[in-house]
């Protein structure tokens, strides 16, 4: 058996009186791709933006790579622990949130450089890899605003490669873009996953759940639902709100 | 631009292209009409001022050089002030965003206060009050003083409003990459805020050159009102002298507002 690389337990997360996340506990090996779908505001997107502390989560810990932080902690020791933890997991957004005032290249070593004091050279060698592998190198030198929602997804992608994470965590990627563009930036992560990364992946398309992920979370209302195979799931889902979910997609589909 | 020069070669025309000629021709109309009627109204000033109203000639000729020379003075206090009051309105600004009580206690204390208090008395407090407690300085000091307080207070909105500019994404992104709130602050929020805040920073500096007029009150700076006011008075030519004073204002503005222009379509340009 394969030791778990993120290891979440008995995570509770409120927003004020608002109990958003519910006791959640999950482990996820290294090397799986794993979907987190279900309606909007059942809880997956501030799950995964718990595991690198974008939320503070109120109780639980989180693991990541063998760093373990207690949730809801303060003090100079635990501000350590959530640092080794972002160094660990690279994020892609909904928004991309691509520097602005930095060019492609520069959105890309930016954080390396200022952050894991890498030596400059070895920064944009590496940046230019990671463009190059997501396409996008032929941009190095543009200015985000110059480019398609599917170009600055795919360098996002490319700028939390750079920082060499062991996770990678994707809050809804393809939900801002223009249909005919989802494809390029699904085709980006299907390579990662081919690669071997490790991935959490908050989405709406049923597609890439069903044909990447080796395993599919639900949650509904602050809860994990139901958590199996994808062909299971499509085959059999348990919970009467699986159904539903996978219910309208079908009925999208045709 | 192509259009129209394609339109004017004689080539057929398509409507689109006829539409566009006519709108060109009518904003062509419109500013050649603005010009002409400011050159009206600024003719009409100058005839006022060379018939009705009698103005000493030779009074301008001997005092010309003696008031041009406080245009420089006048620079040279709006520079340093609009320095010192960047500064104060920067960490202002950024003591608004502070957690911690204290700072975010000074930074809104002192806004309050200047805001709360005429510019012309805090000029005022500077070269009388402070004398009283065996605090002097130089008069150019205590204007620069006086000034930058005043406009770093006002300016900490337009710093304020900059970093809000900056959207919630940006420090989610920088903090997921490892960043901490100092580099994501020097880094990615800054710089963004920085672009947002330069043109409205401009019109401040312009305002400045002309409230540094105020600091001639006191009789130790001596800038271009303080010059037109003394030669005025001595010689009992207040008239020549304060139009003088207005005209170097009012070109030292228009100059000043021209570079401004030019700077933000630059920036402008630039946005990404």
């Amino acid at each position: 058996m394969t030791s778990s690389i993120v290891k979440i337990s008995k995570l509770d997360k409120y927003f004020g009186r608002l109990h958003v996340l519910k006791n959640i506990s999950l482990e996820v090996p290294e090397r799986q791709v794993v979907c987190l779908i279900g309606r909007s505001g059942s809880g997956k997107s501030t799950l995964l933006r718990c595991i690198n502390f974008l939320e503070e989560p109120s109780h639980g810990s989180i693991e990541v790579d063998g760093v373990r932080v207690e949730g809801g902690e303060k003090g100079s020791h635990h501000r350590q622990l959530v640092h080794d933890v972002r160094l660990k997991t690279g994020m892609v957004f909904q928004e991309f949130n691509l520097f602005p005032h930095m060019s492609v290249l520069e959105n890309v070593i930016e954080a390396p450089i200022i952050v894991k004091g890498m030596d400059r050279k070895k920064a944009i060698e590496l940046g230019e890899q990671n463009l190059d592998s997501v396409g996008m190198l032929f941009k190095r030198d543009e200015y985000p605003m110059r480019l398609s929602g599917g170009q600055k997804q795919r360098i996002a992608i490319a700028r939390a490669l750079t920082m060499e994470p062991r996770v990678m965590l994707f809050d809804e990627p393809t939900s801002a873009l223009d249909p005919e563009l989802i494809g390029e930036v699904l085709n980006v992560m299907k390579k990662l996953a081919k690669d071997g990364m490790t991935m959490l992946v908050v989405t709406h398309e049923m597609g890439f759940a069903r044909d990447v992920a080796d395993r599919v979370l639900v949650m509904a209302e602050g809860e994990l639902i139901e958590d199996s195979k994808p062909e299971d799931l499509f085959k059999d889902p348990k919970d009467p709100r699986t159904k539903a979910l996978i219910d309208r997609y079908r009925s999208g589909e045709n | 631009m192509n259009l129209f020069a394609k339109a004017e070669s004689g080539a057929p025309k398509t409507q689109a292209e006829l539409l566009f000629a006519a709108q060109q021709r009518k904003e062509r109309h419109f500013r050649a009409n603005v010009a002409l009627t400011w050159g009206i109204l600024l003719f009409l000033l100058v005839l006022l001022f060379s018939g009705p109203i009698n103005i000493d000639t030779t009074f301008i000729k001997n005092n010309m050089l003696f008031i041009a020379g406080g245009v420089g003075e006048t620079i040279r206090i709006s520079i340093l002030s609009i320095i010192l009051a960047t500064i104060l309105a920067l960490l202002a600004a950024l003591g608004r965003l502070s957690t911690f009580p204290p700072i975010y206690a000074l930074s809104t204390f002192y806004v309050s206060l200047i805001r709360g208090t005429p510019l012309y008395l805090q000029i005022m407090f500077f070269f009388l009050a402070l004398p009283q407690l065996d605090i002097r300085m130089p008069g150019l000091w205590a204007g620069v003083l006086a000034l930058g307080l005043n406009y770093g207070a006002y300016m900490s909105e337009i710093f304020r409003a900059g970093l809000a500019s900056v959207g919630k994404g940006q420090r989610e992104a920088a903090t997921a990459l490892g960043m901490t709130p100092g580099q994501t602050m020097k880094r990615v929020i800054l710089p963004q805020a920085m672009r947002f805040a330069i043109p409205p920073t401009g019109n401040e500096f312009i305002a400045m050159t002309k409230d540094s007029a105020l600091v001639s009150a006191t009789g130790f700076v001596h800038e271009l009102t303080w010059r037109a006011v003394k030669v005025g008075r001595a010689q009992f030519h207040n008239l020549e002298a304060l139009i003088m004073a207005a005209i170097f204002y009012w070109t030292m503005t228009i100059i000043l507002s021209y570079i401004q222009g030019v700077i933000e379509s630059r920036l402008a340009k630039g946005d990404r």
